[in-house]
């Protein structure tokens, strides 16, 4: 997020695309409640009549995989209707001649044609974002998760910078992080291309600065994003994988590829709290602590670094997750220091990370409220709103992008369209939401939202257990006929082992991030043919 | 609006200045100068009530007192907070709630294991003794919802726990239903909180000042056993919401939010980060290390064989294929120390940048 979570509650207007942020970010949602009840505009756009949509003043509905079209026509109304902030464009951008060119035949007109939107709404919203200061763009994987993802997100960033909505206070452009450190994750380096703190691998003088600190020689090329990892799996090629804290075999695209290549692997290492799906495949299991058993820092959405403390011991012989690691390497031959505790292994990455310099245990007892990177020195504040003096990088590049369909489109054979994704009482794999009563009591079992249309055209009622395939694999599901739907798509979500969703989903991913498309592929629903009594 | 953006003024409490804004309350700018009122239907997330008259003031040129968290300052303003005149009002108010509450053998209004605050204000008063209220207030006997249960005797009908389910969660799950001494906190049809809107965010039991509201989950007994609290952060979604973690005899019983005001998540959470904690002691744990054997079952092995066999594994895998034939998946569940310290182990020990985790997925 280049904006903090609690201003969003001072917003003007809210657009919010491809996050069902009542679910997903149930107290970010809140602050966005908080803002339309004093009066924020809210514009939603998602195939589906999420809660939030049913109190925004416009809902965009679109078709799943359609976001270009829609973001480049409030491209072409901002341009059309002269609501660009010119000073800005000129100050802090380049390249805002050739997106013109480009939004210039992506009128709202055309727009309603391919996404299902009214032109005129689609109008308003521009029109709404393009003359408000404080407006916010506010996205999740719905955004992401498509082959043309990066494709979505530079048209959102086009239109925050034609607009000027950059370093001011209650805009911004606001990814909402999905796991509780997936932003600390990436910090912290746990990318094939960056060091900690974004740091290219690739990088002569940062590998050499790596390399002087750590003391070993560090490979120069870039290595492999975890659906390439995958696809390597599968075709043989990665021989042995070291899993922490993930079941891939429920969160990856279509599943049955990353079984046959764990069945192929020589070694796979998993480090886990509980046994799941992936922990079939192990050959070593390393029990490791939860959440409250270990200390160390989360960082979350809004890039705040803030403390987690051990409150229990872990179970049994389970052991500190870093404290496991460490003892990996050491038994590899590799001499890592003797951290007596995970402050001193944050000093050494803090040390060796310009964004982070500055944050130190000491200082998060200090400030309760977590310190926000950029954060280089110990002396500074930490950075709220990012870009308050104009963009990072100095000058922003406006993206040109075209319109691709999703990788799998629906056909006679697959004629409807599968969106997966998450709900409010499960998280993820659901190891630990499906041990509550709570979530349990709520959503038991897999689920199919379908729209009345289709279910009766197919014959079947609510609460019926169907049948739904994929070109990669069969599950079923309860049936739920629900308004929330467009006619021809669907919704599940991914969080239940026994009918894993990601059985069916592409695994064609993102040119530049890998990121699978688990937003768009092409499924049958079918009823379940009841045996013949004889 | 964020009152501290507006216009400042002095206004006089109690015979001292304090700094206030344009909009705001005299409660709020009665905090502010460190002055306490005592509330009980307050809560800064929610729009002033004015129900409990709790805290009423005295307000220069105003012939009666006035709710000092729902009366709005003005320049020059003259508060008074503690006089004979109010004394006897919160005596008189105090002891109309004791008649229609639920009292312990001391005579005062019981304590529960989200304590009382009418308990606490109760032992500042010699409260009068007047005759029970008979308020037939009706319970949900069939509400079978996990998390939180409803006690119609503790109950004062301040309507925090209303409040917020419209305010703030927004769901309007429970409402005020019933006049008079029948009025109660009820769902639709007094159906179950699982068959209504609501999102089961324990909201209601945060801000409930009587422990009306408490978790199911957690021990009556939680004040005898003496719990420790934990400041952590949530292990579910990418907001960072701060967590109380209740420890007693090394396992956690309840998780609360920080007070409104003072993190990010400003009181609030949601079901998974208040109440998905069984996990942490449940059963299924591993507890050991397991190492598969010959015919492919899983054996129980000690840390250093795991180790060592891990290593050992690694290393054979990276000899016959090189470095790049192996693969690394962090996790964006732990720690930001743990996810360095894998990088570190891909790139420094192993040799290979083939390192990620589902930031992609």
């Amino acid at each position: 997020m280049t904006n903090a979570i609690d201003e969003i509650r001072d917003s003007e207007m809210m657009f919010v695309i491809g996050s069902n942020t009542t679910e997903a970010h149930p107290i970010i949602a809140m602050e966005m409640k908080r803002a339309r009840q004093r009066g924020a505009k809210l514009v939603v756009a998602d195939p589906r009549q999420i809660w939030l949509a049913e109190m925004a003043d416009i809902h965009l509905q679109l078709k799943p995989g359609t976001d270009v079209w829609l973001l480049q026509a409030m491209a072409n109304v901002i341009i059309e209707e002269g609501l660009v902030d010119q000073k800005f464009i000129d100050q802090h951008t380049e390249g805002f001649d050739r997106v013109c060119a480009k939004v210039a035949d992506y009128t709202p007109e055309k727009a309603e044609q391919i996404t299902g939107c009214r032109a005129e709404d689609i109008r308003q919203a521009a029109r709404w974002y393009g003359t408000t200061r404080h407006a916010g763009i506010y996205y999740t994987l719905g955004i992401t998760e498509h082959t043309h993802g990066t494709d979505n997100v530079y048209c959102l960033a086009n239109l925050v910078l034609m607009t000027g909505h950059l370093g001011v206070r209650s805009a911004g452009m606001n990814p909402l992080r999905g796991q509780n450190n997936v932003q600390g994750a990436n910090d912290a380096g746990a990318t094939p291309i960056f060091y900690p703190g974004y740091q290219n691998v690739t990088d002569d003088s940062v590998r050499e600065k790596f390399e002087a600190a750590w003391g070993v020689p560090l490979s120069p090329d870039n290595g492999l994003n975890l659906n390439v990892m995958m696809k390597e799996m599968a075709k043989g090629n990665m021989k042995a994988v070291y899993v922490m804290g993930e079941d891939i075999v429920i969160s990856e695209p279509n599943v049955s590829k990353v079984e046959a290549g764990l069945n192929q692997c020589e070694f796979v290492v998993c480090q886990e709290i509980f046994h799941n799906e992936t922990t079939r495949f192990a050959d070593v299991i390393l029990p490791g602590a939860c959440f409250a058993e270990k200390d160390g820092v989360f960082t979350n959405s809004d890039r705040r670094i803030q403390r987690v403390r051990k409150a229990v011991d872990p179970p049994g012989n389970a052991r500190a997750d870093w404290r496991i690691i460490c003892d990996i390497a050491r038994a590899a031959g590799y001499a890592m220091p003797d951290y007596p505790s995970p402050k001193e292994v944050f000093a050494e990455y803090a040390s060796l990370t310009p964004k982070i310099a500055g944050v130190s245990y000491e200082r998060m007892e200090k400030n309760i409220q977590g310190l926000q990177w950029p954060c280089p020195d110990p002396d500074h504040p930490g950075t709220p709103t990012l870009h308050g003096d104009g963009p990072l990088i100095g000058i922003a590049p406006f993206q040109e992008v075209d319109y691709r369909p999703s990788d799998e489109l629906p056909d006679n054979e697959y004629p409807l369209v599968l969106s997966t994704g998450r709900t409010l009482y499960h998280y993820n794999s659901a190891t630990q939401t499906r041990r509550d009563p709570g979530p349990v009591a709520k959503q038991s079992q897999n689920f199919l939202e379908i729209h009345r249309g289709d279910a009766k055209r197919l014959g079947i009622k609510h609460g019926e257990i169907v049948q739904v395939a994929s070109r990669r694999g069969v599950i079923q599901a309860e049936a739920w006929v629900s308004p929330r739907v467009r006619r021809g798509c669907v919704w599940m979500p991914m969080h239940f082992a026994e009918q894993r969703a990601n059985l069916l989903t592409n695994d064609a991913g993102d040119a530049v991030t890998g990121t699978g498309e688990y937003k768009v592929c092409a499924v049958r629903v079918e009823k379940i043919q009841q045996p013949v009594e004889a | 609006m964020n009152a501290t953006n507006n216009e400042k003024f002095t206004i006089t409490i109690n015979d001292t200045q304090c700094v206030a804004f344009r909009g705001e309350t005299v409660v709020e700018a009665a905090n502010r100068a460190g002055i306490n009122i005592p509330t009980l239907c307050h809560d800064s997330r929610l729009e002033p009530a004015g129900a409990c008259r709790v805290c009423l003031v005295e307000v220069e040129g105003q012939r009666r007192m006035q709710p000092g968290c729902a009366w709005i300052v003005q320049p020059g303003m003259v508060v008074h907070t503690e006089t004979s005149r109010i004394d006897r009002h919160r005596k008189v108010l105090y002891s109309m709630y004791m008649s229609d509450h639920e009292l312990d053998e001391s005579g005062l209004p019981v304590a529960t294991a989200n304590s009382n605050q009418l308990r606490q204000l109760c032992e500042t008063i010699e409260p009068i003794v007047l005759a029970p209220v008979e308020a037939p207030r009706a319970d949900r006997p069939g509400d079978d919802n996990p998390y939180i249960e409803f006690n119609p005797d503790l109950c004062i009908l301040c309507a925090r726990c209303t409040r917020y389910c419209d305010e703030v969660e927004a769901v309007n799950a429970i409402t005020l239903s019933g006049r008079g001494s029948e009025t109660t906190i009820a769902t639709a049809g007094q159906r179950s909180l699982i068959d209504t809107t609501c999102e089961l965010c324990g909201g209601c039991i945060d801000t409930c000042p009587t422990g009306a509201l408490i978790e199911k989950k957690a021990p009556r007994n939680l004040v005898q056993l003496g719990t420790d609290k934990r400041r952590t952060t949530c292990n579910f979604c990418g907001v960072g919401c701060q967590l109380d973690l209740h420890v007693a005899e090394d396992r956690v019983v309840k998780v609360t939010s920080p007070p409104p005001g003072e993190t990010l998540n400003d009181g609030n959470l949601c079901v998974k980060g208040r109440f998905a904690y069984d996990f942490i002691h449940h059963q299924d744990r591993i507890t050991e290390p397991l190492i598969r054997d010959a015919n492919g079952q899983l054996q129980p092995a000690t840390w250093e064989q795991a180790i060592e066999a891990t290593a050992k594994g690694l290393l054979g895998v990276k000899e016959r294929h090189g470095a790049d034939a192996l693969g690394f998946i962090s996790s964006s569940r732990c720690t930001g120390e743990e996810n360095y310290l894998m990088q570190k182990l891909s790139r420094a020990v192993f040799g290979t940048n083939n390192i990620h985790q589902c930031a992609a997925t």
